[in-house]
């Protein structure tokens, strides 16, 4: 053991090293940020044509950044609800079922009720939140009362959701097409969309719970050592029963907003979001062994896998080289964000 | 036989269960000449599983073998005509680089598992559409016979391909039980400090645990090329969770050291008797998804052994 009071000069650089360990997610992400613009400003000075670093760039816009905040919006809110799992160092890969679970509840519904917000189609909006909690619910049951490892437990009741889905739709599409809900994305506030600002809310709600309320305080209990809060009186299978349902929530708050993006509601709404809020939850620093991380690290997280993909597309990278620089990327992000020396070894 | 003992064939038990439930709704399913090909079919999911296997008995977790098996696919196909057989050495030691690279990124980068093989999935998938020209690639047919038209013939009623999964598996049985490395990887799954302080190579043993899971995938995605006579970027598509799932409903849980290859044969059958199952018992098309799931969380519910998850359940 290292005795801190008697080596204070030992003690600094550890807090230093923390703290860059601690804001290295937001470092790359600025690192990001600033480095597309340099690809721009490299290109249009190698052609010779006249380009003031940063202000003429396509990528370091307000259109380009209301472009990021809309395809990244509804991934934000899903890996928020993954981030709770795994700040407890569980798992959670049902997101992919779930959303298209709530996505098409939700459109069904809103169609039954009349498909516009004016009437009370509105009531679909709830609906499908609850319908979020409940799989939450039962994917947290099977976990803990069945005693059945997350990882798994969640990938099946995904495959239960994907199938729940294709059962309500039959493989169709639902369109919704109410203008109402559709300002969601239409309707710009300051050059971003309604939907941003609704995701900005959630974020901020799961700050709260985080940080502010019993049960967030609790996932940091048990990600920290299961067995340390089990002894000292926490209801482990309590805390983690409601963190699945919270995260069951988020994910159909998650559906919302693409079901908002894309007006369309259908079985592979949900395709592609595991690996993408995964990926985002770990880049921004939330260990997947738990105890560490929170949501302003999944916001970092969820942004440096967004900007790196429009960057991407905006310098005009080949389309088959994309997937792996943006492997190459995470890896990266995630090696520099990554404090070394307090592990020993990861899985 | 004590209760303790009982557990060890608790996979077993489920596949029988399983098998006897359609047999009593249709007797049709326990034609042998059906079963073995059937079988046969699953081979290549089964190889994928295979090295999946030692991965997870270490504790990790390599997304990786679905796009290793798609660049292989493509790889073999373009070079089929220039390498003849020789193009399966390339597959294998291509299989075996990726593995092995998103190990070393895993130890001595500590980038977890789940992150590193996810990424160097998103780089071989890059390489399969740049090598493929984003195409489907269909390969000469008189090449193929001549070179691999071996693995579809027959030996006394048995298909080559599953000859082919049993001395994969004897291999892999061998190591894992009859080798120091098989005893090392135990270590490393059971307790990796405990394994660090007892002088093992814990690295070395990592990674070549995620480059025997590489090999496995491209020799699977070698029997995928060969089999479809061609090959593209997304040809293996849906085997990743597929080949986990085979390996947890087996009895190999994340938490490593526990279970192993044989394990997986089991979860292998488990998973494709609920497929088979299906048609079987004519389950509409729109609702087998939503059966596999809750008929897999019966299986799993059923066989993994709980009493070596030491008292929490991650």
């Amino acid at each position: 053991m290292v005795d801190a009071t008697a080596k204070p000069a030992f003690v600094l650089r550890l807090l230093s090293r923390n703290r860059i360990v601690k804001w290295a997610p937001l470092l790359v992400l600025s690192a990001l940020v600033l480095f597309f613009p340099l690809i721009e400003w490299l290109e249009d000075f190698r052609a010779g044509d006249a380009h003031a670093y940063l202000i003429d760039s396509r990528f370091f816009s307000v259109r380009n950044a209301a472009r990021i905040g809309i395809s990244a919006t509804p991934a934000l809110i899903v890996a928020i609800g993954a981030t709770f799992i795994i700040i407890m160092g569980s798992i959670d890969l049902s997101m992919e079922g779930t959303v298209s679970v709530c996505a098409v509840v939700f459109a069904s519904v809103f169609i039954g009720l009349g498909g516009t917000m004016l009437s009370w189609a509105w009531l679909a909006l709830p609906l499908s939140m609850v319908a979020g909690a409940m799989i939450g619910f039962v994917n947290g049951l099977v976990h803990v009362k069945l005693k059945i490892p997350s990882f798994m437990a969640s990938l099946a009741i995904g495959f239960v959701g994907t199938g729940l889905a294709l059962l309500l739709t039959r493989g169709d599409r639902i369109r919704v097409e109410d203008p109402v809900f559709r300002a969601l994305l239409t309707e710009r506030w300051f050059n971003f969309p309604v939907m941003v600002y609704i995701a900005l809310v959630f974020l901020l709600v799961a700050w709260f719970i985080q940080s502010r309320t019993r049960l967030g305080r609790n996932f940091y209990a048990v990600g920290g050592g299961e067995e340390l809060a089990h002894a000292s009186g926490l209801n482990v299978e309590r805390i983690r029963l409601l963190g699945f349902t919270l995260a069951g929530t988020f994910f159909s708050v998650g559906a919302l907003l693409a079901v908002g993006r894309i007006g369309i509601a259908e079985t592979a709404t949900g395709n592609n979001f595991m690996f993408v809020s995964i990926t985002a939850v770990v880049v921004g620093g939330t260990a997947l062994w738990g105890g560490i991380g929170g949501v302003w690290n999944t916001l970092a997280g969820v942004l440096i896998v967004n900007v790196i993909n429009n960057g991407m597309v905006v310098v005009g990278l080949p389309d088959f080289l994309q997937d792996a620089v943006l492997g190459i990327l995470v890896i990266t992000a995630v090696v520099l964000s990554t404090d070394r020396k307090s592990i020993s070894f990861v899985k | 036989m004590k209760l303790e003992a009982l557990k060890h064939f608790l996979p077993w038990f489920t596949l029988l269960v399983l098998v006897t439930i359609i047999g009593i709704a249709n007797p049709a399913f326990f034609d042998p000449a059906g079963l073995i090909g059937l079988v046969a079919d699953i081979v290549p999911l089964f190889i994928m599983a295979l090295g999946m296997t030692f991965v997870i008995y270490i504790g990790g977790i390599d997304l990786s073998v679905q796009q290793v098996a798609n660049l292989v696919t493509v790889i073999t196909t373009v070079y089929l005509a220039n390498f003849g057989m020789g193009v399966a050495v390339i597959c294998i030691l291509v299989g075996f680089l990726f593995g092995a690279f998103s190990g070393f990124i895993t130890t001595r980068l500590f980038v977890p598992s789940f992150v590193s093989t996810l990424a160097m999935g998103f780089v071989a998938l890059s390489s399969a559409r740049y090598l493929s020209g984003e195409r489907a690639l269909s390969m000469d047919t008189t090449l193929r016979n001549e070179n691999f038209g071996w693995i579809f013939g027959n030996t006394a009623g048995i298909p080559h391909e599953l000859a082919i999964a049993g001395v994969l598996l004897f291999l892999a049985w061998f190591l894992q039980t009859r080798t120091t490395f098989g005893r090392a990887l135990k270590a490393v799954g059971s307790g990796e400090l405990a394994a660090v302080a007892s002088g093992l190579k814990v690295d070395r043993i990592k990674i070549l645990a995620f480059g025997i899971s590489g090999t496995l995938a491209a020799i699977a995605g070698l029997m995928f090329s060969v089999k479809l006579s061609g090959g593209d970027a997304h040809i293996a598509n849906g085997f990743l969770l597929l080949s986990i799932v085979a390996v947890l409903v087996g009895g190999t849980p994340l938490t490593g050291g526990v279970g192993g290859v044989i394990n997986t044969v089991v979860g292998t059958l488990i998973v494709l008797v609920i497929r088979v199952a299906m048609v079987y018992l004519e389950i509409d098309a729109t609702q087998q998804q939503l059966v596999f799931g809750v008929v897999l969380i019966a299986a799993i519910a059923l066989t993994i052994d709980r009493s070596k998850l030491r008292g929490v359940v991650k």
